[in-house]
Order: structure tokens, then C-alpha cells, then sequence
């Protein structure tokens, strides 16, 4: 019961930093109808801002003060990085196929990864540690333990959820947010200024994955200028489970995924457990492509 | 006594809530122009939808030939002898004038795609009378001409009538005809009208056409069936429907 | 017509490259070496454009297809090669040709099963569910033992030859032009175009998709048997989604569906980080004296410099270096 329970716990730690991740692709995929490739290397990013931020900064470790900054550094780099990449590469392209800019996204993918693998310009391609940023300290609940950067991952996450959900019904901001992915015409033509919108959703879910980078480092401490890669398609996974283009659907998305994979990495098909994600992927795109939550959408003949 | 080539029975179709199709109850008879009218939104292209496969009636019951198409997907429907035309042109952008009337020939052939790897005697035999066969085709409607241009570089009349000889081409019985004047002078719609009439004669099938140009409709169709929100509300020549009222209510409003 | 133009140039393609075959021993091996990655590439890249470029799909999960080919040659070489007891003649000239084979028809069973389900999805989501497909092949080859699982498959005979690339090369870009231009070819183009009017005009768009799933996946299995039998070596790794992209990238800068356009991009494309490693070696005179400049940091930067030039194309020249005209797509 107790290994159910610890079980449980993880799969739902891991499960709300793939929420995070998934509502960035997700909210992309609302106002521009595009898979940011590049996403899952902003998380990346967020990860090694955080490291840098202690190891050359000189941020303080196991310190609940040092712990915040460092995650709001990593949270602003990655918002302002996902602005920029926005205004560079995607906004030109705005006009053109799909398929274009799905080219366009995958090259930026590949240029972070490879500029931070860079020995010169980046971190050079070898795992780091991660620093323990916040007061580390084993909890004990009855037979169950729970670490305190577990509790502090559930509790950011948590956080940012709800401040999200704030900000995407309680706010004008939010509402021009959603307006923009029901139709973007007839947004723009109630006085909704579009490219700022799509600024906004891009910094937003840019500084989300930024966010979900610093978790994930906290609870796996190595690593890695490609240690997006993964976790990044999870997410996908989890938003499209969700109804890509719908909210509460990522996080339901996420939180499924990580519970999956946490189960299923304790038994006997744990080294398939990656490939599970991806059977989930074509079993719903097969089966029910809008999503658990999501419309589909039928095609004017 | 001509007997129906297209029978629709009590059709109906809903989307979610919304019933864009009720009861509509219509034939088509062999060698028949017929016309469909009625406001914008009365239903007219998703009838012609239904017609060729592309959705399925949730009531009702559609009959070509004598034989149910229900369940019976577009691209075999085409087989059995009905063709289209889209509202907004739908042709082959990349491909060349004569390769979009070339490819609706494809039922034509008797060899095998991988014949054509092979480059048997009988590919190039077939493939010799198919390119005689196109430009026969276009010859008869002006186009040969430009035959090798892409056939986005034609101009709007042109695209219109090349996406008639490319229907022609899959040897219909029954040829749907979805607003041919649309974006067309007076002159150009003239030169439509004897275009349709003489595509009805002389290659011997049933037309019917949907379109907003009352002249065009008046002047050509045998029989003309009246849609309003997504019901039938008329039947008949154009002189009865000229004086329905029923008709001139749905056109003028209330 | 006794014998058209294309077999002619077909037979002559294969002539040439068992002359050359015969005379590749007094060729510098590095040399050689990419010599024969060029023709890998160009049955990676022709087989692609046929599933990408001619049919519109869009399939980011090839590198899944080129490595069931290249482990199921491999172990046929491996494994079932040396309880024959042939001679080395016949294991390259009559074995090989027919592991390729075999790697070829199970890479196209997989390229058909992927194909048939996936269908009805448009776009984006085919390019997931191909990109799903392609790292699922990928995890279990490197979590099943039997085949090396992480550590690879070693020991694989070096059959591949400048006769069975090259060949093999120019029997797929033959391929594709004779299926190209036929009726039935066009058809892929007019499903590509616009599926409903293809449809419309009597099409079974189903078939034409799956059908250039099957082609473009046999190719692809036949290329990874080449690429197993000319390193030697396998590594799941080297199959992942990294290396599709790299076929994409060919696809997309020969403009999708110019098939000439496709092979030299191919050709380009893997003789570029050839080129840049070389340029990477040399140095560069110093403008104002003293030392010369070296241009180690090329090196390193390879793959930088490329995913710049891949942004660089899609903002300034999308349609590719030879497609006359963009295919645009409906975005909803």
C-alpha cells in the first residue's frame, strides 16, 4: 500500500511538470495552430539558468530565498527567450504553410541544443550536477517519504496552475488569449492587437517550461543540453491526450502521463516505458484525435 | 417515359445541432438539366455533398442508377458515373492543363501502376491514347491551346471550364455543376449557358446545377427544385417557379 | 520503342557504377567512404520525397523505416550468413543484394502499417504520429538484447560496394521519375494537391497514400541495409529523430516534389559537414601577419551552422533551392 502511495506521489509530481510543459504547447497551438519544436529546449534552458545562476552567480543553495530567485531568473530568461524566438523565426513566417514553420521550429530546436552543447559558446555536451536549491530534507508521513523538493515541486506547480487559470479567465489579457484561438480574425477586428497577444502567450508558456525545466532538475539533479528531448515529446504526448488546444486538457494530459509512466516503471516493462508514451500518442490520434477534452474540427467542403 | 437517375428520398442530414438537410424529397432524370436554387445557406452544396458521397445522410435515402449510395465512398461514386465541380475552383495547382484532365482519366486504363515501372508495350500504348484522348477533349472545349501551361496561370474563365472537361473525363452520367457562373460578365455567362447545354447533349448525361444567376438558371434548366433552409419548398419549370410565391417570398423576405 | 531513354540511362547508371566498383580499390578510402554515403542519402532522400513531396504527407519518423531494413540485413549477415558457408564472392554478390531485399519488403510491411491508420489525420498530427512511430522502433531495438540492444550490433560485413550504392541509387531516382511520369504518377500529384477534388475526380486517395507510404518505406529499409553493411556497425541511437530530420531537410531544400531538386540537395547535404570538417582542418592566413587563423571552431560548429541554414531557407526561400512555385496549404 505504501509503495502505491509513494508510487502515486511521484506520478503526480511528475505529472504536474508535464503539465506545465504540455500548457505551453498547448497554448501555442491555440493562437497559432503550430507545434513549437523548439519548446522542450526552453525547458532545457530553464534547467541550465537555474544551474548558472548558483554555480556562477552565486546564488545560494538550500535556501528557500535562493531557491525562488533562481526559479524567477529562470522563469524571466526563458519567457523573454520564448518573445524572441517568436519575433525572429515565427512571426515572418506567419503567412506561410505549416509545414514551413514546423521546419523553422525544428531548427530552432536544433540550434539551442547544439549551441549549448557547444564547448565554446554553451555548457559543452557532458551532464552537470544540479545544486539543491532549496533546503533539502527527508519527511517522514507514517511509512511514507516524501523529500522537501518534493513538496516544493507540488507546491510551484501547483502555483503556477492556478495562477494561469487566474490569468486565463480573470483578466483581459486571458480573454483576448482565448478570443485569438477561437478565430483570430474576428479578434483582431474587436481591437485585439494579435502579435502582442502572441507575444504574450509565447513569453507565457515559455516561462511555464522554464519553470517545469527547474522542477524537473530538482527531482532528476543531472543535467544535460538534450535533456529536453524527452520529457519535451512527453509533454506533446500529455497536451495532444488532452485535446491540443485546451487547457485544463494539458494538465489532465500531463498528469496522466506522468502517472503511467511512474507506474509502469515499476514493473517489468519499465525500460519500454518511454515507448508506452509514444503507444499512447498514435492510440489516441488513432482512436480519438480531438482528445480526451478536446473538438474536432470538421473540414468545409 | 424517362426513369430517375438520381432519386433522393426524405433525405436529411444534421450536424450536432444543426439540421442543414430536412426531408428533401427530389429526382433527377436521365439526360434532364435540372437546377437547385435557393438563398445563401438553404443547403445546396451540402446537397451536393451528400449526392456524391462526401457526407452520409443521418435520414433518407439517396439512389443513383437504381443502386443505394449509402456508405458508398466519393471516389467510387465517381466510378459509377457522377461527377463535380467545386464553388471555389478546385483543380490541381501544380499539375498542367492537360495532366488535371489526363488524371480523371485514370479509370481508363487497364494496366497496373507498376506496369508503368516496367514501361511495358502496353504502358506506353495506353499512354499514347490517353494524351490523345485529353487533347481531344480539351480540343473540343478551346483548351488545347494551353495545354502545358499550369493550370493556375489560366485565367478564371478558363479555370472554370477546365474543371468541367476534367469531370467530363471521369465519364459521367450525372455531372453537378456547383455556381459555374460564379465571378463571370454576361457575355461569359452566355458562352456558359450554350457550353452546359451543349456538354448535355453531346456527351448524353443528366446536369445538375446549382447557381444564384436567375438568367442562367431560366434560361437553361428543364425543371428547377427550390431550397430554403434546408427544406424543399418548390418543384417545377421555370415559368411555375418564376410565379410561386413560396419562392418569391424565400428570395425577397417577409 | 525498343528501349526508351530512362532504362537506357538506368542500365548505363549500372554499368557505371560496376566499373567503378572494379577500379574502387585504388580509390582513397575516405573518399570512397563518402562517395557511398552520398548514394545512401540519395535512396533516403528520393524515398522520402516520394512519401513527403508527392503525396503531401508529411513523415518525420523515416529513420524508424531505414532502421528495420538496416538491423534486419545486419542479422541476416550476422547471423544466418555464416551457417551457409558460402564464399565471400556469393555473400556479396547474391546474399547481400537479397538481405537489402528482405530488410526492403519488412522496412515497407512496417511503412504499410504505419500508413493504413494514419490517414484520416492531417498534417501536424501525421508528422506526430510518423514521429512517434520512429522513436518507438527506435526504443525497442535499443531494449531487445537479441539485436545489441544499446550497445549496437558490431561485426556486420562490409558488403556495400560503390556498385550496390550507386545502384541502388539510381534504381530508386528511376523509380520515382518513371512513376512520376504516368498517369497513375500524377495521380500522387493530384492527391498531394487537393484530396478532395482528387477523390472527386475518382481517386482512392487511401490507396495512392498508403501505397507511397509502402514505396517510400521499402527504399528507406534498403538504404539502412547499405548504410548497416558500410559501417560495419549499429547503433539505435543513430536512428532517432535527429537523422529523420536530416532526410526531411534534403526533402524540404530540394523543394518537395522536384525530384532532381531532391537528389542534389541529398548530395550536398552529405558532402557539406564532409566539406566543413575539411575546412575545419585547414587554417586561414592572417590578414595582418603573425600566426594564421585556424578554422578548428568550423568543427565544432557544424551542426550550429547547419540548423542556422536550415532558418536561414524557411524565412528567405522556403520553396527550396529548385521548386518553382510553393505548394501552399490551408492553414484552418
Amino acid at each position: 500500500m505504501t509503495e502505491f502511495l509513494q508510487q502515486l506521489l511521484n506520478g503526480v509530481l511528475l505529472g504536474a511538470i508535464y503539465a506545465l510543459i504540455a500548457l505551453g504547447y498547448t497554448m501555442v497551438y491555440g493562437v497559432l495552430r503550430f507545434i513549437n519544436f523548439a519548446h522542450s529546449d526552453v525547458f532545457m534552458l530553464g534547467a541550465f539558468v537555474a544551474w548558472y545562476s548558483v554555480e556562477k552567480l552565486g546564488l545560494p543553495t538550500q535556501s528557500i530565498g535562493g531557491g525562488l530567485m533562481a526559479l524567477l531568473l529562470s522563469m524571466s530568461v526563458c519567457a523573454v527567450l520564448g518573445v524572441v524566438i517568436e519575433k525572429l523565426a515565427y512571426k515572418p513566417l506567419r503567412q506561410r504553410s505549416t509545414l514551413t514553420v514546423l521546419i523553422t521550429a525544428i531548427g530552432v530546436s536544433l540550434l539551442i541544443q547544439n549551441v549549448a552543447q557547444n564547448s565554446r559558446l554553451g555548457f559543452g555536451p557532458n551532464p552537470r550536477a544540479f545544486p539543491a536549491l532549496f533546503p533539502s530534507q527527508q519527511l517522514h508521513f507514517g511509512t511514507l517519504t516524501v523529500s522537501t523538493h518534493q513538496l516544493v515541486v507540488l507546491a510551484v506547480a501547483l502555483s503556477l496552475l492556478g495562477l494561469l487559470y487566474w490569468i486565463v479567465h480573470h483578466t483581459r489579457i486571458g480573454t483576448a488569449m482565448r478570443a485569438l484561438s477561437f478565430n483570430a480574425t474576428a479578434a483582431s477586428l474587436v481591437g485585439i492587437n494579435n502579435d502582442r497577444i502572441i507575444s504574450f502567450t509565447f513569453g507565457l508558456g515559455s516561462a511555464l517550461a522554464g519553470a517545469g525545466g527547474v522542477l524537473y532538475a530538482m527531482n532528476y539533479p543531472s543535467i544535460d543540453p538534450l535533456m529536453g528531448t524527452l520529457p519535451g515529446l512527453k509533454a506533446f504526448v500529455a497536451a495532444v491526450l488532452g485535446g491540443i488546444g485546451n487547457l485544463p486538457g494539458a494538465a489532465l494530459g500531463g498528469l496522466l502521463i506522468g502517472l503511467v509512466e511512474t507506474f509502469v516503471s515499476g514493473t517489468r516493462l519499465s525500460t519500454f516505458r518511454d515507448a508506452i508514451a509514444f503507444g499512447i500518442l498514435i492510440a489516441i490520434l488513432l482512436f480519438r484525435p480531438a482528445g480526451l477534452l478536446g473538438k474536432l474540427k470538421v473540414e468545409k467542403v | 417515359m424517362s426513369t430517375s437517375l438520381l432519386q433522393l428520398s426524405e433525405v436529411t442530414i444534421r450536424f450536432g445541432g444543426l439540421t442543414a438537410v430536412s426531408s428533401v424529397t427530389a429526382d433527377v432524370r436521365e439526360g434532364e438539366l435540372a437546377g437547385l436554387i435557393g438563398p445563401n445557406g438553404a443547403g445546396k452544396t451540402t446537397l451536393f455533398n451528400l449526392i456524391t458521397g462526401v457526407y452520409q445522410p443521418t435520414e433518407g435515402r439517396i439512389e443513383f442508377a437504381g443502386a443505394g449510395t449509402a456508405g458508398v465512398k466519393p471516389f467510387h461514386l465517381t466510378e459509377r458515373g457522377i461527377a463535380r465541380t467545386f464553388q471555389n475552383i478546385r483543380l490541381f495547382p501544380s499539375l498542367s492543363v492537360s495532366d488535371n484532365v489526363r488524371v480523371a482519366f485514370h479509370r481508363h486504363l487497364e494496366h497496373r501502376a507498376w506496369e508503368s515501372w516496367l514501361r511495358s508495350r502496353r504502358f506506353h500504348a495506353e499512354e499514347a491514347e490517353l494524351q490523345d484522348r485529353t487533347r481531344e477533349l480539351l480540343g473540343i472545349f478551346n483548351l488545347e491551346r494551353v495545354q502545358d501551361a499550369p493550370a493556375k496561370s489560366l485565367s478564371y474563365g478558363d479555370q472554370r471550364r477546365l474543371e468541367i472537361v476534367r469531370a467530363l473525363a471521369t465519364g459521367p452520367r450525372l455531372l453537378l455543376l456547383d455556381e459555374p457562373a460564379a465571378g463571370m460578365n454576361p457575355s461569359e455567362k452566355d458562352e456558359l449557358m450554350r457550353l452546359i447545354r451543349f456538354v448535355r447533349d453531346r456527351f448524353r448525361l443528366a446536369v445538375l446545377l446549382v447557381e444564384h444567376d436567375m438568367k442562367v438558371v431560366m434560361g437553361i434548366c428543364e425543371r428547377i427544385h427550390v431550397l430554403e433552409y434546408g427544406r424543399k419548398i418548390a418543384e417545377g419549370s421555370p415559368a411555375e417557379i418564376r410565379a410561386d410565391p413560396k419562392v418569391i417570398a424565400a428570395y425577397l423576405g417577409d | 520503342m525498343a528501349f526508351p531513354i530512362a532504362q537506357r540511362g538506368l542500365l548505363a547508371a549500372l554499368i557505371l557504377a560496376g566499373v567503378a566498383s572494379a577500379v574502387s580499390g585504388s580509390i582513397d578510402p575516405y573518399f570512397l567512404d563518402v562517395v557511398m554515403g552520398v548514394g545512401v542519402s540519395v535512396v533516403l532522400a528520393s524515398s522520402l520525397n516520394l512519401i513527403n513531396g508527392f503525396t503531401g504527407q508529411f513523415s518525420l519518423g523515416h529513420a524508424g523505416f531505414m532502421a528495420l531494413g538496416a538491423y534486419t540485413s545486419a542479422m541476416l549477415s550476422t547471423v544466418v550468413a555464416p551457417r551457409l558457408g558460402w564464399s565471400p564472392a556469393l555473400l556479396q554478390w547474391v546474399f547481400f543484394p537479397f538481405s537489402l531485399l528482405v530488410g526492403g519488403l519488412l522496412a515497407a510491411a512496417a511503412g504499410l502499417a504505419v500508413g493504413a491508420p494514419s490517414l484520416r489525420l492531417k498534417g501536424d498530427y501525421l508528422a506526430i504520429v510518423t514521429l512517434g512511430f520512429g522513436e518507438i522502433i527506435r526504443v525497442i531495438l535499443q531494449n531487445v538484447d537479441a539485436v545489441g540492444g544499446a550497445r549496437g550490433l558490431t561485426g556486420v560485413p562490409t558488403h556495400t560496394n560503390l556498385f550496390w550504392t550507386f545502384g541502388s541509387a539510381a534504381l530508386t531516382v528511376y523509380t520515382v521519375w518513371a512513376l512520376l511520369n504516368s498517369t497513375h504518377g500524377r495521380g500522387f500529384l493530384a492527391v498531394a494537391d487537393d484530396e478532395v477534388a482528387a477523390e472527386a475526380m475518382g481517386l482512392d486517395t487511401t490507396r495512392y497514400k498508403i501505397t507511397a507510404f509502402g514505396i517510400g518505406s521499402f527504399f528507406a529499409g534498403i538504404a539502412g541495409g547499405l548504410y548497416a553493411h558500410l559501417k560495419g556497425y549499429l547503433n539505435p541511437g543513430g536512428f532517432s529523430f535527429d537523422k529523420s530530420i536530416e532526410i526531411v531537410v534534403m526533402v524540404i531544400l530540394g523543394g518537395m516534389g522536384r525530384h532532381a531538386g531532391v537528389v542534389f540537395a541529398a548530395i550536398l547535404l552529405t558532402l557539406l559537414p564532409e566539406g566543413l570538417r575539411e575546412l575545419g582542418s585547414r587554417s586561414v592566413p592572417n590578414p595582418f601577419g603573425g600566426a594564421a587563423w585556424s578554422l578548428e571552431w568550423i568543427k565544432d560548429m557544424r551542426m550550429i551552422l547547419y540548423s542556422l541554414l536550415l532558418i536561414l531557407l524557411m524565412l528567405m526561400r522556403p520553396q527550396g533551392l529548385f521548386h518553382r512555385g510553393e505548394r501552399r496549404r490551408q492553414r484552418t
